[in-house]
């Protein structure tokens, strides 16, 4: 276990700035998240701290020592790639054996190391198949198998679950939650899918454009997102925008375009173009309009099981809401809806900074 | 629809049997005329008795130096090959895989296809010169020399591809896991490019069987290669037909059982499973 600090690091290719000037401080066994659309420069800043990219400027220190110049195999780190990079010509044994067997481990112990990774992956059985033997699932297992054999001070991952079905997705991220709680090994997760994110981290590193947006604990970020773009990354289906004004002598409220407003839970200094921020669960059904309410027509129902997804058309704009009630709708009913005062974001639209957090 | 499907898989068999027949009949019509007499090959006889002679004055005949330039053949081609396979991996391995800047690979690489153009009879007289001063003409080691800088540039474009085939993310795995780069290229590439290696070395020991001028320039009669042995049956006043014709087909045999090998080594989809 160790910690991983990153200090004003910069990455150029060529002339290209793909990461920006960012400083992090991973705590010993904490699980973070980095997360971001493709191409933000995830995987670049987890290869820095692997070794695998010079770092142009700043420094990486893991466990307070500067890593800049060591070598990847003397920075105590296992790395897990999406590709699983498994070595074709290997049995599953021989792939999580290699690091020890190039470090000259003995071969009782690599045989019980092995055992021990193989025990915990639920793979025995399979250790002396070759890799394209496996599935996909079991491919992944012996990709994580080499990383714990190391016994690494920080594990690293780049979207290791990314080719996987949809239903192992779910049961393999559960397995690696688990088994993050077993070994408590400090971990740095990269992925662009938000659930993943949600679910994994203790804390979840928001990154834009090599630029970090935000960072917190999931459920902080979730309800209190510093920009719209954190806003609408996190949560599924994801949050509404509006564009709407705040009009002289009515601080408190945010007209659409339509002049039906929302009431905020508190004033606003800013007058003019906002963008307001509404998570699907917090907008309501009512069957009355009033002047609080707005209006919205149906077009499509999405019933779930569990929850009913509700796409709705204002204006030129379609935006969701889900209720845990089945609804009986039809397709172009307009319908009335109020929204959670206290759960309403209000962002600038240009700059999008946060201007009324009412959470 | 189907009709028309049937009949674009007909033309394209008759291609294929078109353009296997253009490739393999002068073969043919050099195995058949080894079997002939003389009288027969020169009367141009495609009805005829089978016999042995060619093959026996080649193999037997005491005037015959075919045993020893098979000999040296071999020796030149074995030991070019290594020579090369051992440069060009290497080589190729560390352009391809080690952080080189890009003027680096490119002129390396340019520069060893302008020497792949140059015809090997234009440099053959001044390798001559070269050898002849080291004391080096003659002899298997200025042979081996000589075919291995021709065959080079080949090897290392082949080995190249083969070696970029090999995943980038195998190799950062490997740094991770603490190999260093001996190992790396030990453990993880060189076994993932077998195959590569096997069809590198199996082109590069046939293209120096089949080299020519150089090896008539370098060598004299002690060490004089299989395409010389046949090309002396050209003599001044008579030309022995049937003995190189015999000869070329001897000649033909190691390259036949290097590709009957080669097939179960250039074995596809070793890589399967390693990424993806
Ligand atoms: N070796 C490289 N050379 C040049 N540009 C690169 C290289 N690796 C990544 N990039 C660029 O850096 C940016 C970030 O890439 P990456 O870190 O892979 O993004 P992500 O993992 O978030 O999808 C992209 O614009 C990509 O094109
Ligand atoms: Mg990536």
């Amino acid at each position: 276990m160790a910690t991983v600090s990153l200090r004003g690091v910069n990455k150029s290719f060529g002339r290209h700035k793909v990461i920006k000037d960012i400083s992090l401080d991973v705590e010993e066994g904490e699980f973070v998240v980095l997360i971001g659309p493709s191409g933000c420069g995830k995987s670049t800043l987890l290869r820095m701290i692997a070794g695998l990219e010079t770092i142009t400027t700043g420094e990486l220190l893991i466990d307070g020592k500067r890593m800049n110049d060591v070598p990847p195999r003397e920075r105590g780190i296992s790395m897990v790639f999406q590709s699983y990079a498994l070595y074709p010509h290997m049995t599953s044994e021989k792939n999580m054996s290699f690091s020890l067997r190039i470090a000259g481990v003995s071969e009782k112990e690599r045989t019980q190391k092995v055992q021990h990774a193989a025990d915990i992956l639920g793979l025995s059985s399979y250790l002396e198949r070759l890799p394209r033997q496996l599935s996909g699932g079991q491919r992944q297992r012996v990709a994580m198998g080499r990383a714990i054999v190391r016994e690494p001070s920080v594990f690293l991952f780049d979207e290791p679950l990314s080719n996987l079905d949809a239903k192992l997705r779910v049961k393999m991220r559960a397995e690696l939650k688990e088994l993050h709680q077993k070994l408590k090994t400090t971990t740095i997760y990269v992925t662009h899918d938000q659930v993943e994110a949600m679910t994994l981290a203790d804390r979840i590193v928001v990154l834009r454009d090599g630029v970090i947006e935000q960072m917190g604990a999931p459920l902080d970020l979730y309800d209190a997102p510093a920009n719209a773009f954190v806003g609408t990354f996190l949560g599924s289906p994801s949050m509404n925008l509006f564009d709407g004004e705040i009009r002289q002598g009515e601080p408190d409220a945010v007209y659409l375009p339509d002049g039906q407003h929302f009431t905020l839970s508190q004033r606003s200094e800013h007058r003019g173009q906002v963008q307001v921020g509404i998570r699907p669960e917090n907008l309501k059904l009512v069957a009355q309009p009033d002047p609080n309410t707005i209006t919205a027509e149906v077009v499509v129902v999405e019933p779930t099981g569990s929850i009913t997804e509700i796409v709705l058309r204002k204006g030129e704009r379609d935006f969701t809401i889900t209720s845990s009630e089945r609804l009986n709708l039809r397709a172009g009913e307009t319908v009335s809806l109020v929204a959670d005062a206290n759960a309403i974001k209000v962002f600038k639209p240009d700059d999008r900074i946060l201007l009324n957090e009412s959470a | 629809m189907n009709a028309r499907l049937q009949s674009a898989g007909l033309l394209r068999h008759a291609v294929l049997v078109t353009f296997a027949a253009i490739v393999l009949f002068p073969f043919l019509w050099i195995v058949m005329a080894a079997f002939k007499t003389q009288i027969d090959l020169l009367m141009g006889r495609v009805f005829f008795q089978p016999n042995l002679t060619g093959f026996v004055d080649v193999i037997f005949d005491k005037t015959s130096d075919f045993g020893r330039n098979f000999m040296n053949s071999m020796i030149v081609g074995v030991g070019s090959t290594v020579l090369v396979l051992v440069v060009a991996t290497l080589a190729a391995f560390s352009l391809y895989r080690l952080q080189w800047p890009g003027w680096v690979l490119h002129s390396l690489l340019g520069w060893s296809v302008i020497f792949h153009m140059v015809p090997p009879i234009t440099l053959a007289g001044a390798w001559y010169t070269m050898m002849r001063s080291v004391g080096l003409d003659n002899t298997y080691t200025g042979l081996i020399l000589a075919h291995a800088t021709l065959n080079l540039p080949m090897a290392l474009w082949m080995m190249g591809v083969f070696i970029r085939d090999v995943p980038k993310e195998l190799v950062e795995a490997a740094q991770i896991d603490g190999a260093n780069v001996p190992n790396i290229l030990w453990n993880v590439v060189l076994p993932i490019v077998r195959p590569g290696i096997a069809a590198t070395s199996i082109l590069t020991f046939v293209f120096s069987w089949n080299e020519f001028p150089v090896a008539l320039v370098l060598t004299q009669r002690q060490t004089a290669t299989v395409p010389l042995g046949i090309g002396k049956y050209a003599q001044e006043n008579t030309i022995a037909f049937t003995e190189m014709a015999a000869a070329s087909t001897l000649s033909i045999v190691p390259a036949l059982i290097l590709l009957v090998f080669a097939q179960k080594l250039i074995v596809r989809g070793l890589v399967s499973g390693a990424v993806k």
